[in-house]
């Protein structure tokens, strides 16, 4: 029985532990924010809000190794940051960065993230709250077309809009 | 005429040891070895699925040409069968069932009809054939006397895509044979194992409102948060000791490679760049190996951990995205040809950081995720080649590949 309970302490040290480091580059409350995003999402009205706001935002597409923006691509950034700044105010922006199949490697991850840090810099230089807008790659991990073709690459190298309450 | 011969074969002692050489037309100086099954217990099926295990292990060995004959024998009869007398070696072996369902296997080398070694093995049961296979090959080119094949026996830790945003991470051998899924469901990618023992790994999870490392022990199943950060957290390299890892962070959008200490749970930042920096390795214990655009394209370069200083590594290529050390050895991913989307993208190189020599290793397909052995024989790599995922083995001083497709699902990314 003592065994158990040493046992049991000394596994809840290692947790706690893990979960409470003060390291500057280290986020101590991502596992906090996540279970108050779980506790959000039973308001019905909060998703369906969210899943409205989402549509209205599009995301914005890459070309292959490059992480600007496309001139084409600044109408739409425009219009993203104009439902950002008003009808999304109150909400926190996530940055999807996602590439497409050539390459697994960490490399291909940054790049997926740098396209989301460009897309960022051009939100706050519209005047979007910085603090309001959190970042991830997802590599080649999120496709939405698995075609072996340059147009459905193409539709991989994009960065996509998240809204989290 | 003396000196000569002097030259040359300190030429030749030279060459040997530099594994950027190509070794060419060996084949035809191995010897040659059969393998004969006596077993009576199990099926056909089942005899012919640890025969063709055992005679890849064999193949992969690369000191042996070996027949692909399937024979059967008495496994007590004093010489082997009439169609490998002229074999220089044969491998009989038995499996039967032991206590409590056991998985047991006997096995007999031969060489010119006298038996030079005899050894047993045991398994909790037959599912775990493919383990006793890869045990019987090491302890074959152990006999032999050729540098060890440890990596044989170790575990392969991947992760898959499965769906979009859903990952599962799976245990196998090096073959691919056997494959257990240890998480399944959410978006889990670049596992690492923490230790020499692969008793638990690192993991970055994409479920949580920002990237997060996490770590999980095999045994207990227990799952503990290391740390997280917004845009990318990445454990690249783990120490020999395991006491240090490389990982890839990024908190203000800039992804670096960092130094985290697994005892003071503290963490520095190596690289200081805007770009990208990513998949630190660790050359020694005072430098890295890591990837950057720096010279506007990605290549491979190294730091000395307290050190600004940065050394450009390679110099062949325009595009060098992965990188695994050992030693003086670099291997790494370069895409070669112009055409961003041609059939014959990324091919893997070896370089010496003490000569100028380059080998290419792969030929076609989109070869990534390079990853040397700890003793440095063998690199594991990921080939998708025509909607083929599969994990391949180069045996650097045998020159020869070995493909292992994967079922289903695309490998996202692998540790060995």
């Amino acid at each position: 029985m003592k065994n158990i309970i040493l046992s049991s302490v000394a596994v809840a040290v290692l947790v706690f532990s893990g979960c409470s480091s003060k390291e500057p580059s280290v986020d101590g409350s991502a596992t906090q924010a996540t279970d108050s995003s779980n506790a959000m999402s039973g308001s019905e009205s909060m998703e369906s809000r969210i899943a409205g706001l989402e549509k209205k935002l599009s995301s914005i597409y890459f070309d292959f190794d490059k992480f600007n923006i496309r001139s084409d691509m600044q109408s739409a950034l425009t219009t993203d940051a104009s439902v950002v700044k008003t009808e999304a105010s109150d909400l926190t922006v996530k940055l999807e960065g996602n590439c497409d199949e050539w390459g697994s490697d960490e490399y291909n991850f940054a790049l997926g993230l740098k396209r989301a840090t460009t897309v960022k810099d051009a939100l706050i230089a519209s005047g979007v709250d910085a603090s309001k807008v959190t970042m991830v790659s997802n590599g080649e991990g999120n496709p939405v077309c698995s075609d072996k073709t340059k147009d459905c690459w193409s539709k991989n190298r994009r960065v996509d809009f998240k809204l989290l309450p | 005429m003396k000196i000569f011969f002097m030259w040359l074969l300190a030429l030749s002692i030279t060459f040997a040891a530099d594994a950027t050489i190509d070794v060419i037309k060996k084949v035809d100086t191995l010897p040659s070895l059969a393998v004969e099954d006596a077993s009576v217990k199990y099926d056909n099926a089942f005899k012919m699925q640890f025969y063709k295990m055992l005679v890849a292990d064999l193949n992969v060995l690369s000191i042996f040409n070996v027949d692909g004959s399937y024979r059967n024998v008495d496994f007590d009869a004093s010489n082997v069968v009439v169609e490998n007398k002229d074999m220089q070696y044969v491998l009989r072996y038995k499996m039967f069932e032991g206590d409590a369902g056991s998985f047991n296997v006997e096995l007999k080398l031969f060489k010119a009809n006298g038996v030079v070694l005899t050894k047993s093995y045991k398994a909790n049961k037959n599912d775990f054939y493919m383990f006793i296979s890869h045990a019987m090959a090491y302890d074959v080119n152990e006999y032999m006397g050729e540098p060890s094949v440890e990596w044989m026996k170790k575990k392969v830790i991947f992760s898959k895509n499965t769906t979009p945003k859903k990952t599962e991470i799976v245990v196998s051998d090096y073959t691919l044979t056997y494959q257990h899924t240890i998480i399944a469901g959410g978006f889990n990618i670049f596992p690492k194992w923490a230790n020499q023992e692969q008793t638990s790994f690192y993991f970055t999870s994409l479920d949580s409102k920002k990237p997060t490392l996490k770590q999980l022990d095999i045994k207990t199943g227990q799952t503990k948060v290391l740390m997280s950060s917004d845009g990318m957290m990445i454990c690249s390299d783990v120490s020999a000791d395991s006491t240090k890892l490389l990982v890839t962070m990024a908190p203000s959008g800039q992804p670096d490679v960092y130094l985290y200490n697994t005892n003071t749970k503290k963490s520095s930042k190596i690289t200081n760049y805007s770009g990208i920096d990513v998949g630190g390795q660790f050359l020694d214990d005072n430098t890295v190996v890591f990837v950057s655009n720096r010279l506007g394209y990605p290549n491979v370069f190294s730091q000395k951990i307290n050190s600004g200083a940065v050394e450009q590594m390679i110099f062949y290529g325009k595009s060098n995205s992965a990188c695994s050390v050992n030693g003086e050895y670099i291997v790494y991913k370069a895409r070669e040809s112009s055409d961003s989307f041609s059939g014959n993208t990324f091919n893997l190189h070896l370089i010496s950081t003490k000569t100028d020599f380059i080998r290419r290793l792969t030929a076609t397909g989109v070869n990534e995720f390079p990853r040397f052995s700890k003793d440095g024989d063998a690199i594991l790599f990921i080939k998708n080649y025509m909607s083929q995922s599969s994990i391949g083995i180069i045996r650097l001083n045998h020159d020869k590949n070995y493909l292992f497709p994967l079922k289903s699902g695309k490998i996202q990314s692998m540790d060995w």
